[in-house]
């Protein structure tokens, strides 16, 4: 569902991502972990448009985000990290924009429901601007989720929100992928990555420093009772001389 | 004191990252000092060699230099209102710098400093090359210099004061969540209203008295003392210092100014201790859970897809965002300005009528790029930092570009077909000019309307926080340049048929072959000129990635 071959991305004379290739499948989570600075946001960015990769393709559900862009992002829902939506829009005249924008036939009744499922029914006809930063990030949630994308990218899904929604987003993002939807998060929560990810790439300094399951990882480190935390700073660490 | 060399490095740092931009203004800057100097001593010396003047030229200049005070503080009272409120109350850094071992009365100075910098800083840069102007024609003393720049940064704190304090009343008694609305309706207006004033005060008129009339209107004018008021205790100040005294009215101003400053930062540290800044705060919820359907005029839009959606979007943020709105009620006084400008001309001859029909032509160009500055080229921009809906939306940038084209272009069509219109009924121009008018409005309105939405599109600012902002670059420059060249070269097209009706006022030429075939010229360049500047704004938009441009 998400092909990356090869991506470079170049700012002027700084390499943030150098020539990685993944792929995320259907009905999988795949987190991407690394460090600041280690690629991560670049690669989301290339992966959703905002930016153009340097080199490199990258295919959303065999449609080419360059070549191909209105197509692959019809089949693309994103969660950035800061969820700036029109303040002077209510949350509901935001997701009708959406919804045309995107072509959703029954915008109106399926934001209703998303509404309700985010206990956000009784503010949906108020302006955004007077939402909390939780109440934008579970509105950017439905905002994704709207018209139900084979690809859902997430840039630090929990930033924001209490526990109970928390909890909601985490069950979601794992249901969504077993109605065979692929879903791509970035977080510097391990916990969260090792809840809800199938798999795992580990990003350092532009590169893929280590990829797979737990199992896998564990494996590769030498460590069978590790959690994704020591795997990561263990990870990090070994390449940080490397590159230097 | 750490808190200002902190902003002083801030500062440093930004011209060092970018010395092109910096260099850029500088240039300008020189050349509109240059100007304004070669002015002020050409209307010095005109003063002083006017006939039968001679004892009054000191005292009409004098006035002259109080009404220019007068007006600038005035502009920069209304203008302090919405900055006094973001920069005193709501600026991001604001918690930051609170945290610092620093009073809160440091704090506040320093806010203080940045309104005043903010609201004031251009008008005292612009008031600068008069008063160098005037101690040149008048040789004035080297004291003259420093006493002068005192008196006018002395000047503009005053009215800095004012609005700030005013912006304090406007916190304490507006609806909560409603005072940057409110007083950004407040400053709007009142700009629109001073620049219809100024221009129904109709000073061409000058132009058609006697001199003996004129030297009367002089006399009259030296007499006619301000009063007691900072304007004229500043043109006291600056007289004085011609002559290289320093008079009592300089401690007045001084003074005054430095005590209004302190009582703003001591007030503005109170209101925030106090928590009289909650009518910032947004509104409290109510609890509404209605399925809301489309509002009725939604539903035209949207056959137009999926740029018919940004087009309702666009339309609901206008109407409820006050720094886009506000921006219609300009073009409202600039319309106004133009009628009061064509209906001005008093002349009998028709030849003269279609004479000034023709240049009208190009007027009419110069006031739509005027008004498009603040319509079509920021509309690109205004999407903000909401553009990544848009940006990872399935929609071709091209569909975003037609959408904000087609959404500003309404109220460019009404105004340059309108004022076309009522340009050849006002001027009672000759029938192929009366036509050739609201041609020319039309044209020079799509297109105008297309290079702004186009540069728009390709030298986006995401990151303005207003839309007066957003054409302080490059591409507004660029933008201005090539709707004044649009506007002279519609003019130049036209300057045929305009000579066949000053020569052959009964020949109607659009009815002839040659009236056709430019017609149909004229329709070739709008169609291309508007095209153009569109496809190049849909394609540096594809390419665009935030921070690269």
């Amino acid at each position: 569902m998400i092909e990356v071959h090869r991506l470079v991305k170049r700012y002027g004379k700084l390499l943030a991502v150098n020539e990685i290739s993944f792929e995320a499948r259907a009905g999988e989570v795949l987190a991407l972990l690394g460090p600041n600075g280690a690629g991560k946001s670049t690669t989301i960015k290339c992966l959703t448009g905002l930016i153009r990769p340097s080199s490199g393709n990258i295919r959303l559900a065999g449609s080419d985000v360059v070549s191909d862009a209105v197509a692959a992002k019809a089949k693309l829902g994103y969660v950035p990290d800061r969820p700036y939506l029109y303040p002077k829009l209510t949350g509901r005249e935001l997701l009708r924009f959406l919804a045309r924008l995107r072509g959703v036939e029954d915008g109106e009744s399926l934001a209703q429901e998303w509404f309700v499922f985010f206990g956000l029914d009784g503010f949906a006809n108020e302006l955004i601007e007077g939402y909390s930063h939780g109440m934008r990030q579970k509105l950017t949630f439905i905002a994704a989720l709207l018209h139900d994308p084979e690809v859902l990218v997430i840039d630090e899904p929990m930033v924001g929100l209490d526990p109970r929604a928390a909890r909601q987003v985490k069950d979601l993002m794992a249901g969504y992928a077993r109605k065979g939807r692929t879903v791509l998060l970035t977080t510097h929560s391990m916990d969260v990555a090792e809840t809800v990810a199938d798999r795992v790439i580990l990003l350092n300094r532009g590169q893929i420093a280590a990829e797979g399951t737990m199992e896998e990882l564990r494996l590769q480190i030498g460590h069978s009772q590790a959690d994704l935390e020591s795997i990561f700073l263990q990870m990090t660490a070994e390449q940080l001389p490397a590159a230097s | 004191m750490t808190v200002f060399l902190f902003r002083l490095t801030a500062f440093k740092n930004s011209v060092i990252r970018a010395p092109i931009l910096y260099s850029v203004g500088l240039v300008f800057l020189a050349l509109v000092y240059w100007g304004i100097l070669f002015l002020t001593r050409r209307g010095v010396r005109f003063l002083d060699q006017f006939p039968a003047i001679g004892t009054i030229a000191d005292a009409v200049a004098q006035r002259s230099l109080e009404a220019l005070f007068l007006l600038l503080m005035l502009g920069v009272a209304f203008s302090v209102l919405t900055t006094a409120i973001t920069t005193l109350y709501s600026s991001e850094d604001l918690s930051f710098l609170l945290s610092l071992p620093a009073s809160g009365l440091e704090v506040f100075s320093l806010k203080v400093v940045e309104t005043y910098l903010s609201a004031a800083f251009l008008p005292a840069l612009f008031t600068l090359p008069v008063l160098i102007g005037l101690g040149l024609e008048k040789g004035a003393p080297l004291i003259y210099y420093p006493i002068g720049i005192a008196a006018v940064l002395a000047l503009y704190a005053i009215p800095v004061a004012i609005g700030s304090l005013l912006a304090l009343i406007l916190i304490r008694i507006s609806p909560a969540g409603r005072v940057k609305e409110i007083a950004t309706a407040v400053s709007v207006l009142f700009a629109a209203a001073l620049i219809f004033g100024l221009r129904v005060l109709r000073p061409e008129r000058l132009s058609a008295l006697s001199p003996g009339e004129f030297e009367l209107l002089l006399q009259r004018f030296a007499r006619f003392e301000i009063g007691w008021s900072p304007p004229s205790w500043a043109s006291e100040v600056v007289w004085s210092a011609l002559a290289g005294r320093v008079p009592n009215a300089a401690v007045v101003l001084a003074g005054v100014s430095l005590i209004l400053l302190l009582l703003v930062a001591r007030l503005a540290a109170l209101a925030y201790r106090e928590g009289w800044i909650r009518s910032l705060d947004s509104r409290p919820f109510r609890f509404d859970s209605a399925v809301r359907r489309p509002a009725f005029w939604e539903t035209p839009f949207y056959a137009f897809g999926r740029s018919g959606s940004i087009m309702v979007k666009d339309n609901r943020l206008l109407f409820r965002d006050p720094t886009q709105w506000s921006q219609l009620l300009v073009l409202v006084a600039l319309a106004g300005v133009y009628l009061v400008s064509t209906s001005s001309f008093e002349v009998d001859i028709q030849r003269f009528k279609d004479a000034v029909g023709t240049m009208n032509l190009m007027f009419l160009g110069f006031l739509l790029a005027g008004v498009g500055v603040r319509t079509a080229y920021p509309i690109v921009s205004l999407e903000g930092e909401g553009f990544w809906m848009l940006r990872t939306g399935p929609i071709a940038s091209s569909q975003i570009v037609a959408a904000k084209f087609l959404n500003a272009l309404p109220v460019m069509l009404l105004l340059g077909g309108g004022l076309g219109l009522a340009a050849a009924e006002l001027l009672d121009l000759s029938p192929t000019l009366a036509l050739a008018s609201p041609i020319a409005g039309f044209s020079a309105a799509t297109v105008i309307t297309a290079i702004g939405v186009g540069l728009g599109a390709a030298y986006p600012r995401f990151d303005a926080t207003n839309p007066a902002e957003i054409p302080l670059s490059p591409g507004g420059l660029l933008y201005m340049t090539l709707s004044l060249v649009y506007a002279a070269l519609m003019t130049i097209m036209l300057a045929y048929p305009a000579w066949q009706a000053i020569e052959r006022p009964d020949y109607l030429f659009w009815m002839h072959r040659e009236g056709m075939l430019l017609l149909l010229l004229l329709v070739v360049v709008t169609v291309l000129a508007t095209a153009l500047p569109l496809f190049f704004g849909s394609y540096r938009l594809a390419r665009y990635e935030p921070g690269a441009s």
